[in-house]
Order: C-alpha cells, then structure tokens, then sequence
C-alpha cells in the first residue's frame, strides 16, 4: 500500500482556527507599521533576554540594549540570587553606565563622574556630594525594568508598569512548558549576525518553516529533514498556544552520512546520527526531552525538532540531543540584529570536542545560507512587485504570528489582546 | 599553553608532515577557523582536507593522552588542526566550493564564543 499513510501528518492552520487567506506584505516593509510595533509590541509584550545560566553566580551581570526601543539594559543577580533589571543608564547626567557585556560585580562606578550604585540599584555614592543642590541619593538610585524568571528564562518589559504579569503573558504556552528540560544549560556558544539586512519578521520566519529546508538547505541538511514518506518535510503537529505557538518538525529516520562525507563520519563514529541538530548526538534524548508532553506532543516517532516560539521575536528550539535558542532583535523595518545560542554539554574527550566543532560548523553553514536568501527576499518584498504573500499549512507558524503582531498593533490594551 | 614537551618541532612526534599547515590552519578560536576557511581558495581547502583526513584518527587517539584542557603546545596544535578538519569538510564534503552558495562574504556572521576548549 501507500507509505505514504504510514506517517500522520496533521492539518495544522484550520484546526488552529486561522485563516487561509494571503498575508499583505506590508507590515513587513513599512516604516510607519515599523514604529506601531515599536510601541504596541516591543513596547509592551514580555521580552525573553536569556538564561539565568547567564549571570552564573552571585553579583554577576550582563548588560545588553533593546534597540528597537532605543534602551540600554543591565540584568543583575544580588547576592541573594535575586535577579532584577535597570536602565544601564546613570542618574547624574544619564550617561551609560556599564561598559562590560558581562562580568561580576557587587556595584558599578559610571566613568564620567564616578557616581556608584550597589547592583540592587541603589545610589551608593555621589563625588564632593555637598556641592550638589538638595541631592536625595533614595531618590537617585537606577531606574528599574520590570523583570521576572519563568523556567530559567529572564524577561523584561519595558511598560513602567506592566499591563499583564510574565504567567499571564505566557498564558498557556507557560503551562505546556512548565518544567521543561533545558540539558547543558550552562554551556552554550553563539553565533550571530550583527546587521542583517531584512525585517525582523521576515528573519524570524525562516527559521520557522520546514518547507524551505529540503530546498534551500540541500547542502547542508536536506536530507535530514525529509525522506521519501515526507518529501516536503510536513510538520508533525502545529499548536496555537495563546500569543505564542509551537510545531513538531520530521527528521528522516534513514539519514546517514553520504558515502564521502568521510570528516562527518570521523566525528561521529557509530553514533547515529538520525538528528543532526541535536547538541549532544551521543545522548538522544538528552535530560529526558522525549517525556515532556508539550516536546513532540503527537508522540510521532519520527520528530526532529519542537519549535518553540515565544511571541515576539525569540524560538526555543528543542531536540532529541537537546535545545538551542534564537533571538531576533530589530534594528530598524529592515535590518535585525539575531543571535543563536547552542547549548552543548562540557566535552568529555577529544572525540567530542571534535563533534561539536563539526555541529558547529554545520549549524553556521546553514545559518549562512538563510542569510543571503533572506537579504534578497527582504530586498525582492521593497520592490513593490507583489503586495501580499501567500501560506501554506506547513507555514502556520508564520501565519499565527503575524496575525498575532497584527493584533497587538491594534490592540488599545494587552489585556484586550490574551483574552 | 605549557612548553613543548621534547623539542622545538610544531607538532608532536609522528605528525612532522603536517607542519606546513600549523601556520594557516591551526588558528585559536572556532572564528578563526572558520574564516580562515573561509576565506581559502578550494584548492587549499582541499590540500589541507587531504593531509589531515588520513591522520584525523591518529591525532584523536594522540590527543586523547591529555586533560583536554591542558595539552602541551605541539598537542595543542595538532588539536586545532584536528579542529579545522570540521571546517574544511564543510566546504569538500558540504558545498563542493568554499562556501556557501550565493552566501555573501564576508558575511558579517560570528561565531561569539565557541565550545570549550579551543572555543574561544
Ligand atoms: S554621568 Fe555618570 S557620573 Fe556623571
Ligand atoms: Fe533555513
């Protein structure tokens, strides 16, 4: 019979109850929907800054800038392990405070005039202070961003009082996820891109869609993502989950290294290697990923990949073999600035090492050729030649987010939004 | 990076015919490496992959005699050639050309920070 029916591949966008129609492209090229979602969204959803893996022990700091909102932001960790975050900005005469991007350190001198603050925020000391006018240090202290964990991740929200607290803006998202594995937390390396030169949403969509893969990425990983039961890499389950949303991605079951890719075959030895985008390809199911019922949540045999997308602008990607997470940040309607960070456990031996610069490399490589497809897009949307774009079911999750940046541009409250 | 362990060779004993590559291929950070590779003609690419594969094994087990993070500087060489393999099997193995296709260059992407050791 057909092999075909041996995998299940859902319908995804209606069953999530959205629509089918074309998507304008717009808010994707223009200046104008640009500063909306400056203010309705950037302005005001919960924004996820990272780990708390990050600021590793007590009186450690990272500091980091939201530019779409044009703030300058320093996470601290007190020494009673309470995280907070403040405008990285001094009181005197509001130059930036914290050059670092990231260190230990119980409080912070500005080098223009060496006023100082302990890491709770608080002014600890102004130079020749009697020479001020009525100087209150209570009242000078760093002006505070709202700020909470949820599962080791930290957000911010830039509303000097928010509308909505972090559990209600995750909504259901933070339920399906509550105690979520995130193996190898504390080790992770990077790669980003400074200024790329398309929208953020037209960055964040390429990540988000396995339908290009086979495709675009046949160099790279075509062959892991699709097979001949699944040749345009069909999702395996699609979840609206409040503002944000999830899909399970295929990885083919069959995939081997090619007979020449001897270097591949070196590195991983024995190891199967059926997901390649697993951190650790040694252990596949890496701190019980495969348990958690929101990981895979179809419980199809065949999944490589559950993206997690947590409105706006950051995906948890989980795997067999782990997680890895990107965050796209806009710089202007068509620049973004986007960084991954790929937890991998502490190497063990030379082997290892070996395997993670390989899976380093390929993520890169891969990264790389998004890159450019995404600059020509970027440039081919601003040329005016068509006026909407048009989705698949396999592309829900662009779908859902748009949608959703739709709504909360329009939205007069946040409230109004996730009911 | 301690001292060489006997001598003044680049590479530990039995590796002396890759010592060509230490200059070029044998850079500090996983960046480094990558742009290195990066930015080298195919056929360069292609000389190092074919010298460095055959003894890709041999290295490991070498290596494998020290803590991973305290190798003497011969060893410590051989690892990041070792290391740079991976980056130039994605060119010969991936790409079939130096880099990706269509990809600009330079590229203005960064490998950050890279994995310990040898990461960055
Ligand atoms: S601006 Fe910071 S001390 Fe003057
Ligand atoms: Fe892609």
């Amino acid at each position: 019979m057909n092999d075909a029916l041996k995998i299940e591949l859902p319908q995804i966008t209606k069953a999530n109850g959205l629509g089918t129609g074309p998507i304008p492209i717009e808010p994707y090229i223009s200046p104008e929907w640009y500063e909306r979602e400056k203010k309705q969204i950037f302005g005001r959803a919960w924004l996820c800054m990272g780990r708390v893996e990050q600021l590793p022990e007590a009186n450690s700091f990272i500091t980091t800038e939201v530019e779409v909102c044009g703030v300058l932001v320093l996470i601290t960790r007190n020494k009673a392990d309470k995280i907070s975050a403040f405008h990285n900005v001094c009181s005197h005469r509001s130059n930036m405070l914290v050059l670092e991007p990231a260190g230990t350190a119980s409080k912070f001198a500005c080098r223009y005039h060496n006023w100082s603050y302990r890491n709770d925020g608080s002014c600890l000391g102004v130079p020749d202070r009697e020479n001020f006018f009525d100087l209150d240090l209570k009242e000078r202290g760093l002006t505070p961003i709202a700020c909470d964990v949820w599962e080791g991740w930290i957000f911010i929200n830039l509303q000097p009082e928010p509308e909505v607290s972090l559990k209600e803006f995750l909504g259901s998202f933070g339920e399906a996820f509550r105690d979520a594995p995130f193996p190898a937390a504390e080790q992770f390396f990077t790669i980003d891109v400074g200024n790329m030169r398309a929208n953020w949403k037209v960055t964040i969509d390429a990540f988000a869609e396995p339908y290009h893969v086979p495709v675009l990425h046949t160099a790279t990983v075509g062959a892991t993502f699709a097979n001949k039961l699944n040749p345009f890499s069909r999702p395996l389950s699609g979840n609206a989950r409040g503002s944000h949303r999830t899909l399970t991605t295929f990885g083919n079951p069959d995939y081997t290294p090619p007979e020449d890719a001897l270097v591949e075959r070196l590195a991983y030895g024995n190891v199967d290697t059926g997901n390649v985008l697993g951190s650790d390809v040694n252990s596949l199911d890496a701190g019980g990923l495969q348990n958690h019922p929101a990981i895979n949540p179809n419980r199809a045999p065949s999944w490589a990949t559950e993206i997690a997308w947590m409105f706006p602008n950051f995906i948890i990607f989980f795997s067999p073999g782990g997680f890895f997470s990107i965050e796209f940040w806009p710089t202007s309607v068509n620049t973004t600035r986007w960084m991954a960070k790929v937890h991998i456990p502490v190497a063990q031996d030379v082997r290892q090492r070996f395997q993670q610069e390989h899976h380093n490399c390929r993520m890169g490589e891969i990264f790389l050729e998004d890159v450019s497809n995404l600059e020509c897009q970027q440039k081919a949307m601003e040329s005016g030649a068509k006026k909407e774009i048009i989705l698949q079911d396999s592309e829900f999750l662009l779908r859902h987010s748009i949608e959703t940046v739709m709504k909360w541009v329009e939205a007069a409250t946040v409230r109004e939004v996730l009911k | 990076m301690q001292q060489t362990t006997q001598s003044d060779a680049l590479l530990p004993p039995g590796f002396g015919e890759l010592e060509g590559f230490v200059a070029y291929w044998a850079g500090e950070t996983n960046d480094i490496r990558w742009d290195r590779r990066s930015r080298a003609a195919m056929a360069e690419i292609r000389r190092f992959y074919d010298a460095m594969l055959p003894r890709g094994e041999d290295a490991m087990k070498y290596l494998e005699k020290f803590p991973l993070a305290e190798m003497p500087d011969d060893a410590t060489r051989l690892f990041r050639l070792l290391l740079s393999l991976a980056h130039a099997s994605m060119a010969v193995e991936m790409h079939r050309q130096p880099r990706a296709k269509f990809s600009p260059f330079p590229h203005g992407m960064h490998i950050g920070r890279g994995p310990w050791p040898q990461g960055s």
